[in-house]
């Protein structure tokens, strides 16, 4: 497929605002996950998780109205400010040649799990009249479109966890299609609420342990949350205006396991990674570094190990592969963005970084995915996956500026 | 026979009994050496009897490789129990 151009980048994690903390957190292995306190729920078993500060948050709201932005918007909005100004947008790079592609898994659970309390302590009292605009999935799309008179298409991809990873793909499809020369594409989550926190404790998914991903002895994924947002562009457009080319989205695809809701399928994990690296024309030897899913979930683990396995045969060995989850947490439907972010840093870089908190290698997987340390690699392409519940994949191929 | 063994062999007929009821199986139709598929347990009903677990014994049983590896319904019996005397080894001390 024709390249399409990432030329800026704009994070917001429990690591701090920025993409360059998010990296350098990842880079250095320190994790972000802090202990959580949700007062409502009534027996907390899970106590960890990915949640951005509040003095880091307290600054973003200076900046946002929040009367009409969730928190969800407010991350996006953030974040999408940070990849504008790195690709050096100006005014009359947006109107109907700039579409928005900004995923989120649940949309506004701040104020949704606000009104439903405020609700129940008291019917009588009169709900928040911005409730509806601000919990709609397609919020923070739509503010990052009106905050720069984005008037091509603006979308909301809500895939679960592979929300952003398909809004990156979808957003590079819409600039090769010709219909859009530029995106302003990502994913939002934040939904580290009582209500939402105690219905994931419910699925049993999450560890009371650390999050430890190809590991013996993992018990479960941590959440996390926050934004991540990246500018892609036709690479004439990025040219013609003479803007910076930090790396080339070469090669997207997305499956449907069409199986079970919870339980992941070996079979249509790779058939998504084969069909991303086939549609870049990249060889898979010359991919040196794989962002995995890598939720710590004992499923998760063990079937992208084999997915990845099929599809890299002999090369799987050379390939570093790692989960930079334990870090910036599972962000859900920001994840895929936040990853794609660390992606593209670790190429540029030459470092995959780290999966932390390895204990040692699980016999069901058997190999050692970037254990604890960084290290180096050579090569100039890099994939990241997303593997959603539901069972929708989703993957990107990424290489250096030019080697596409 | 010890207290212990009649007190392991009372939690294995209330887990049992848990699995029968979240796995939407017939009690009389359900025993240990019976394999999880053949009652058409899968990983929906999984959460359900997890959920059921904590909420009449208070331990949390996140989905590890004893559990996700079990076959047959004793398999889960022994993975969840193994979780309960986790859990009661880390409240006692």
């Amino acid at each position: 497929m024709r390249p399409v151009a990432i030329t800026g980048r704009g994070a917001v994690t429990a690591a701090g605002v920025g993409a360059d903390r998010l990296w350098e957190a990842a880079r250095e292995g320190r994790s972000a996950v802090g202990e959580v306190r949700f007062p409502r729920i009534h027996r907390q078993q899970v106590k960890r998780a990915a949640r951005i500060s509040d003095a880091d948050y307290e600054a973003l709201l200076a900046a946002a109205k929040p009367r009409f932005q969730d928190r969800t918007a407010i991350l996006a909005l953030a974040a999408a400010r940070e990849a504008v100004a790195e690709a050096g947008l100006g005014a009359g790079d947006f109107g109907d040649r700039c579409g928005v592609v900004v995923g989120s898994g649940f949309g506004g659970a701040e104020t949704l799990e606000r009104n439903y309390v405020r609700f129940v302590e008291d019917p009588a009292a009169r709900s928040d009249a911005m409730s509806i605009p601000k919990i709609m999935t397609s919020s923070a799309a739509s503010w990052i479109s009106m905050e720069w008179k984005a008037t091509g298409p603006a979308l909301c991809v809500s895939t679960a966890c592979s929300s952003a990873t398909q809004s990156i793909g979808i957003a590079a499809d819409l600039i090769r299609a010709g219909v859009v020369d530029r995106c302003l594409a990502g994913g939002s989550e934040s939904l580290l609420f009582d209500g939402v926190f105690a219905a994931w404790e419910a699925l049993h998914v999450m560890t009371t342990d650390r999050c430890r991903p190809f590991s013996k002895d993992r018990t479960g994924m941590v959440l996390g949350e926050g934004a991540g947002i990246v500018v892609l562009e036709s690479m004439e457009a990025a040219r013609a205006r003479g803007a910076e080319i930090l790396a080339e989205l070469v090669g997207y695809a997305s499956t449907s396991d069409a199986g079970d809701l919870l339980r992941p399928d070996p079979a249509g994990a790779a058939a998504c990674v084969r069909r991303a690296i086939t549609a870049s024309g990249v060889d898979p030897s010359r991919i040196g570094y794989c962002n995995a899913h890598g939720t710590g979930t004992i499923a998760n683990d063990v079937t992208e190990t084999r997915a990845l396995r099929e599809v890299f045969g002999d090369a799987f060995d050379g390939l570093a592969v790692s989960s930079t989850k334990p870090i910036h947490g599972h962000a859900l439907g920001a994840g895929g963005a936040l990853e794609f972010i660390v992606t593209v840093e670790a190429l540029r870089a030459q470092i995959a970084p780290p999966t932390i908190d390895f204990l040692g290698i699980d016999p069901a997987i058997g190999f050692d995915p970037v254990a604890n340390v960084a290290r180096p690699f050579s090569a100039d392409a890099a994939l990241s996956n997303s593997f959603a519940f539901g069972g929708i994949n989703a993957s990107l191929v990424v290489t250096l500026p030019g080697r596409g | 026979m010890t207290e212990t063994t009649v007190r392991d062999e009372d939690l294995r007929r209330r887990l049992l009994a848990i699995v029968a009821e979240e796995g939407m199986v017939k009690d009389r139709e359900i025993a240990e050496d019976q394999r999880l598929e053949d009652l058409g347990i899968a990983s929906a009903d999984f959460v359900m009897i997890l959920m059921a677990i904590e909420e009449k014994f208070g331990v949390y049983v996140p989905v590890d490789s004893r559990l996700t590896e079990a076959e047959t319904v004793g398999d889960l019996l022994d993975a969840v129990c193994h979780h309960i005397e986790e859990h009661e080894k880390k409240a006692e001390s």
